[in-house]
């Protein structure tokens, strides 16, 4: 059976169905940088690791020294857990005594979420408010922690853009 | 409009209020932090007799106090307190509670009505659930083991 000859596509036979496309629109400044930046260009750094092997007590002594709300729980550069002021509240502050010699890994959060340094700020934002942790740790593309963004991070991120 | 003209326009009154835990002097930290506890609230605020804001106790001075002094925990709260606090009206921009925030470097703004009585807090989370509202397709869940490329290629 001879086979049809294919017909040389001409001029004006493809109809792009994009093409009175405009895309969103950003109303502002802020709704755009939201959209379009990247989490690894906010401030993400500088952050603490602790090993699952450290104590509690140790860790509890390296938070209050840093100031810190949070120190994520790191081996060999992969992210096992995290664990906050929140742990602190829920799991420890009752019975310290009895918790301060044990590893932090028995009352971290294990298995965080978290977003890529190439994701949206309204990605790590949308995560905070959905998950409800507070902090989110940032992770490379090889899985390795980068950082970490905290809601203090991301109130000064958004002062930024009323000062102008 | 924006969400920057929203943030700067939109009324305090329109966040999620969280319920504002109060306790009087000589509550004991340790009934503080069950109370604390029971409603997974990172703070509580010290009233006075009329119930005017004296000072608060959060997750961060929990810390702080379980590393210096664990034996404090039976102690009068208002010993412990932190005496920065910051107060907005339910009428007040949004972007006053981010300002007050940013500028005291604070979790949570006690929100008041306009007779000044304590209506609830807010603060980090109340901004946060407020921007994501604008941004509601930006939420992937992903595991831990999650990773953005295959370590083999797929098929033959």
């Amino acid at each position: 059976m001879a086979r049809r000859k294919r017909r040389a596509p001409q001029e004006g036979d493809f109809q792009d169905p994009l093409k009175n496309y405009d895309g969103p629109q950003r109303v502002d400044d802020l709704e755009r940088s939201l959209i379009e930046a990247k989490v690894g260009d906010m401030k993400i750094q500088p952050f603490a690791t602790v090993t699952p092997q450290t104590s509690v007590q140790r860790t509890l002594e390296e938070m209050a020294k840093l100031n810190i709300a949070c120190v994520l729980v790191v081996e060999d550069d992969r992210l096992l857990g995290i664990f906050s002021e929140r742990d602190v509240l829920m799991k420890v502050a009752d019975q310290l005594e009895q918790l301060k010699d044990r590893p932090v890994s028995e009352v971290m959060t294990p298995k965080p979420v978290y977003v890529h340094r190439t994701d949206s700020p309204a990605k790590a934002v949308n995560l905070m408010a959905v998950s409800g942790f507070r902090h989110v740790p940032i992770v490379n593309v090889d899985d390795k922690v980068v950082g970490v963004l905290g809601p203090r991070r991301v109130t000064a991120y958004l002062r930024n853009h009323f000062k102008n | 409009m924006g969400l920057r003209q929203d943030i700067l326009s939109d009324p305090v009154s329109v966040l999620e209020l969280r319920q504002l835990i109060a306790v009087k002097p000589g509550t004991t930290v340790r009934s503080a932090i069950k109370l604390m506890h029971q409603h997974r609230l990172g703070c509580v605020v010290v009233v006075d007799d009329n119930n005017q804001p004296m000072g608060k106790f959060s997750e961060r001075l929990l810390i702080k106090l379980l590393v210096t002094d664990p034996g404090a925990l039976d102690q009068d709260i208002s010993e412990h307190m932190a005496s920065t606090w910051a107060i907005v009206k339910q009428s007040d921009p949004i972007a006053k509670v981010i300002e007050c925030m940013e500028a005291d470097k604070l979790r949570f703004v006690v929100v008041v009505d306009e007779h000044g009585h304590p209506v609830g807090i807010t603060g980090q989370k109340g901004v946060m659930e407020y921007i994501a509202e604008h941004f509601p397709r930006q939420v992937k869940v992903q595991e831990t083991e999650a990773k953005l490329y295959m370590d083999q290629r797929e098929g033959a």
